[in-house]
């Protein structure tokens, strides 16, 4: 009955959202203040039930209820609790239905904390979130229902769910992204509601950025996580595929770069208006349209869900609606609009804009490389694949020009900038990188001309800049003590993030150059050596778990004689899927990863194994983290917290250069 | 430190040869084989590189590749090899042609794009502002502004 | 002209939604073959049941037919085969190639010739022989050189020993109707 009901909720659900897409919208128009202070309880009510009905499924899940179809397919009484629950989401259905508690976990937020907002324009923001959340709801509910039964047939067990999906990863991995995806709704949602009531002051600005920064902190953390996990889990130490879905989650994170820093502008400037709210409509658009790439079998994805032309069909209407009428809206309505801001060509509005223009950029790359292939055979020229050596090639040539930019951009201030005072600091700036970049390589006793060097230097440049500006902005309070409690959040959040996106470069670039593996054959007892490390092969023995058969391997190793760690390696066989799934054996340091992966049983009693000494891999991952700490930190400035109900009071900058 | 960071230079690191899975003639013959099996996609998988895939054609390009690098044969000798039979498709790096070149002229072409309407809209903006507010006097009092403003920012 | 500037986004993804909505109705692991019009790649390779008996392109072109790559191992080929027999009751050349699996050594398999002659005679039998002989690519050679990722797959060859047309999939009487006859019917003459 449980899952009845929960299909139920989600019916009410549906209907909470067809209220909530008309009556504060209405309300807005016509200044019905009742069915303006609607908008708030139908949104506790939207939330309340999706998670009820949340609850539902992860209910079926635990008490393995095989009636469900659903269950039966991605779940088996022999998979851990724990996998039983994150299922929930391992197929199309359930991850649905966790985008919809998602979704409707934003929209009571923007309920619960814009208090601060005139009431006409949240009322507006919440309509369009609901117009949003109809389309989905009637998508998962009409078409892609979580609570199908099976009865009166149903499986003695379920199918399993999908190896790969059973590790820690796919815990976090799916939420954390969601929740970043569906966040750009709400910038989305900001936009559309400015566009219809024509007002696009630096208040507007002010009141999207914190919601935009949340939504990207996210989806940083939901790209890091993929990531890292697919270099534990998949037992080839690679970290990035350029596969379709990642890049799916790749753009919508570029634009949202975009959209925070022209927000900026806007807010600090009152210009870059049209621009901004153009890339607001586009983060969240390319967030739906990476779920139509991923689940219409369009495109070619070890990732993408099951291929439903149906589903693939209503997903693209639901396209043309959101995305086609907003940007008809925009069209219609933003060329009424005009800023006004005088600026220099040196100054902090224009290294913006820089910055917009290689993320940007960027964003047409990757989406280039995903959708040519498939315009180019549409067009009946032939099949073509778009894949790493294209976009790496490309994005070389991107960085360097945009990591240039930054570590110039937070020294330069707003409207114009005298290059004279600026020649000190930049120069010191530079010797530091200098020296930073060819002291790791001389230590290396190798300065070649390679990548490792062009990314210790772009990351030196962006990483120092970051650092200094952020000393000196502090000594403007009289100490760096006193500014460390004076200076705003939003300051520190943009140089931690700065210096995130430093690591990431280098820990890219050094990677790429020096990791170093081997594919060997071993029988227990016999040693290894690759860069200075011994592996020795101390044993291989039969496995047993809960869902899995299979072997492991125990190695031991050392550096130079002296030991280093303990290595366990796994090769499981999982029973019910019928598949192979290498658990690969990692020991993680900031200065390097050793990595090693099982392979086959050889017939002379020895084993095929890989082994990787990768340096610098988790500064890849760091740098992410740092990224999203920043964005955190930035969220939490005094500014977004101040309460102004009124659009005219406020919001001259009170420092001039900030963030 | 050093010694671990210098041992990194080796590309192959010291591995006996009798356990090498594979036996290559040199380390640039390695480096090739790598760049290929990663290169190359194998035309049956949900978009894998024949590196990563046990698919059976998989294996086969991954055994061929082998065979002609360890023959001698250069990179693209070998692409070519690959795509008289399987087409564009195994490569994941698209062929340079007329149809092709939009991959790599559109992004040059938004970057310039964007730097003129940067310039159109400075412009657009600034005679907007001066028309309204009567040029001349208000970019005195602009310039006035500025330099004061100058004066401060340097005495701070 | 301004004004029309902001038309700019909305025009390009009604363009991009053409493309998204075709792609909808295609498969993209669908490929081109890339042998097409290309005379058989050279082989030398044994007939399935007798061994000592080579086939090379020379030794099978003179008529139209069709090469069909097909193993016991393959579910949708072991369902074709009824539909290709009644093909060959109607007088089209039907050449198996037969699509020989890897031998796991490290399992300690090892490929047993007699075994599968006898798999492939019984499998025949149950289900129709369309086949006027078998060809044997024990090591997936010839199937290699044509450009074949799986099994079943068919190769019209005309009476030069030219490749005309490969076909993906099991051949049933809709596609047999619409993609192969014309082709076949137009290289008799």
């Amino acid at each position: 009955m449980i899952a009845e009901y929960g299909q139920l909720a989600l019916t009410f659900a549906l209907c909470i959202s067809l209220a909530l897409a008309i009556v504060p919208m209405y309300g807005s128009f016509k200044g019905h203040q009742t069915a303006l202070q609607l908008g708030n309880p139908l949104s506790y009510a939207l939330f309340l039930l999706t998670a009820f009905s949340f609850w539902a499924l992860s209910y079926a899940f635990w008490v393995n209820d095989f009636t469900v179809v659903y269950v039966a397919t991605n779940s088996n009484s022999l998979l851990p609790w724990y996998y039983r629950l994150t299922a929930v989401w391992g197929g199309h259905e359930g991850s649905m239905l966790l985008w919809l508690l998602t979704l409707s976990g934003w929209i009571a937020a923007v309920a619960l904390f814009s208090r601060s907002l005139p009431l006409q324009f949240q009322g507006r923001i919440l309509g369009v979130m609901g117009l949003v959340a109809v389309g989905f709801y009637a998508f998962v509910l009409f078409m892609s229902n979580p609570f199908e039964r099976s009865l009166p047939y149903f499986p003695v067990d379920g199918r399993d769910l999908n190896p790969l999906l059973q590790d820690f990863g796919m815990i976090i991995h799916p939420p954390m992204l969601y929740m970043g995806y569906v966040g750009f709704s709400v910038s989305f949602a900001f936009a559309i509601a400015a566009l219809m009531g024509g007002k696009f002051d630096s208040t507007w600005a002010r009141w999207a950025r914190p919601w935009t920064l949340a939504a990207w902190m996210f989806l940083t953390l939901g790209i890091m996580l993929g990531s890292w996990w697919a270099y534990a889990e998949l037992g080839w130490g690679g970290w990035w595929f350029w596969d379709p879905v990642e890049n799916a989650s790749f753009m919508p994170w570029l634009v949202g770069t975009a959209l925070i820093h022209s927000l900026a502008v806007t807010e600090k400037r009152g210009t870059f208006k049209s621009w901004t709210v153009l890339l607001a409509i586009a983060a969240f658009s390319l967030s739906l349209l990476g779920a139509f790439l991923v689940r219409s079998g369009v495109l070619v994805s070890v990732h993408s869900f099951a291929a439903d032309p149906s589903r693939g069909l209503y997903l693209l209407a639901f396209l043309l609606v959101v995305i086609g009428g907003s940007l008809l809206l925009y069209a219609l309505r933003m060329n009424s609009v005009r800023s006004q801001a005088r600026y220099e060509l040196f100054s902090r509005e224009v290294l913006l804009w820089g910055n917009n223009i290689f993320l940007l950029t960027a964003t047409l790359v990757v989406l280039l490389g995903t959708l040519f292939p498939l315009v180019h055979k549409e067009l009946g020229l032939g099949s073509i694949s778009i894949g790493e050596p294209f976009f790496n090639q490309l994005f070389y040539y991107l960085v360097i020009p945009f990591a240039l930019l930054l570590g110039l951009g937070p020294w330069v201030r707003w409207k114009q900038q005298q290059v004279q005072p600026l020649l000190k600091p930049m120069s010191l700036i530079a010797i530091a990188t200098l020296i930073l970049a060819l002291g790791t390589l001389a230590a290396l006793q190798s300065i070649q001309a390679n990548l490792a060097l062009l990314g210790l230097l772009l990351g030196a440049w962006v990483g120092s800049s970051a650092i200094f500006e952020l000393l000196q902005r502090l000594q403007q309070f009289g100490s760096v003590k006193q500014g460390l409690t004076k200076l705003n959040a939003s300051h520190f959040g943009m140089t931690l993030a700065h210096i995130g996106f430093a690591v990431l470069v280098i820990g890219v670039a050094m990677t790429k150059t020096y990791s170093v593996e081997t594919q060997v054959r071993m029988k227990a007892g016999e040693q290894v050596e690759l860069a200075g490390y011994q592996f020795r092969l101390v044993e291989v023995y039969p496995l047993n778990g809960p869902n899995y058969k299979g072997e492991a391997a125990e190695l031991d190793v050392s550096y130079k004689g002296d030991y280093v760690t303990h290595l366990h390696a796994e090769k499981r066989f999982y029973t019910v899927q019928r598949s192979v799934m290498t658990e690969a054996a990692v020991h993680a340091r900031l200065s390097r990863d050793l990595y090693v992966a099982l392979g086959e049983s050889l017939n002379d009693d020895s084993w095929a194994l890989s082994l990787y000494v990768k340096p610098f891999v988790r500064w890849i991952w760091l740098g992410g983290l740092l990224m999203a700490l920043g964005g955190l930190i930035a969220l939490c400035d005094k500014r977004y917290r101040r309460r102004t109900a009124e659009p005219k009071a406020s919001t001259e900058p009170k420092e001039t250069a900030d963030a | 430190m050093n010694y671990f960071l210098l041992s990194l230079l080796l590309l192959t690191g010291t591995v006996q040869a009798t356990q090498a899975l594979i036996e290559f003639k040199s380390p640039e013959q390695q480096a090739l084989f790598k760049q290929l099996t990663h290169e190359l996609r194998c035309p049956k998988c949900q978009n894998q590189n024949i590196a990563d895939s046990n698919a059976v054609v998989a294996v086969d390009m991954r055994n061929k590749t082998l065979e002609l690098v360890q023959q001698g044969q250069t990179k693209q000798q070998v692409l070519d090899y690959m795509k008289s039979r399987y087409g564009d498709f195994v490569h994941y790096q698209p062929p340079l042609n007329k149809f092709t070149l939009v991959l790599w002229l559109l992004p040059a072409l938004m970057v310039v794009g964007l730097v003129v309407l940067l310039l159109l809209r400075r412009r657009a903006e600034r005679s907007s502002l001066a028309a309204e507010s009567g040029a001349p006097v208000h970019g005195q009092l602009e310039q006035q502004m500025d330099q004061l403003i100058e004066q401060y920012r340097r005495k701070s | 002209m301004r004004k029309l500037a902001f038309f700019i986004p909305f025009a390009l993804f009604i363009g991009l939604s053409v493309f998204l909505f075709s792609g909808l109705f295609s498969n993209p692991m669908e490929r081109e073959s890339s042998v097409l019009n290309q005379p058989l790649p050279a082989f030398a390779l044994p007939d399935l049941q007798q061994q000592e008996k080579i086939w090379t392109p020379d030794s099978v072109k003179g008529k139209p037919f069709l090469l069909n790559v097909w193993g016991t191992w393959c579910v949708t080929c072991n369902a074709e085969l009824a539909y290709l027999t009644e093909l060959r009751e109607q007088g089209v050349m039907i050449v198996g190639l037969y699509y020989q699996q890897p031998v796991d050594a490290a399992f300690g398999e090892v490929f047993d010739l007699t075994a599968l002659q006898q798999e492939v005679a019984l499998k025949l039998e149950q289900q129709g022989n369309p086949y006027q002989w078998n060809i044997l690519d024990k090591d997936r050679t010839l199937i290699f050189d044509l450009g074949v990722t799986g099994a079943p797959e068919t190769f019209l060859i005309d009476a030069q020993g030219v490749i005309r047309l490969h076909h993906i999939g099991d051949i049933n009487p809709q596609v047999w109707q619409q993609k192969l006859a014309a082709a076949y019917q137009s290289l008799q003459e």
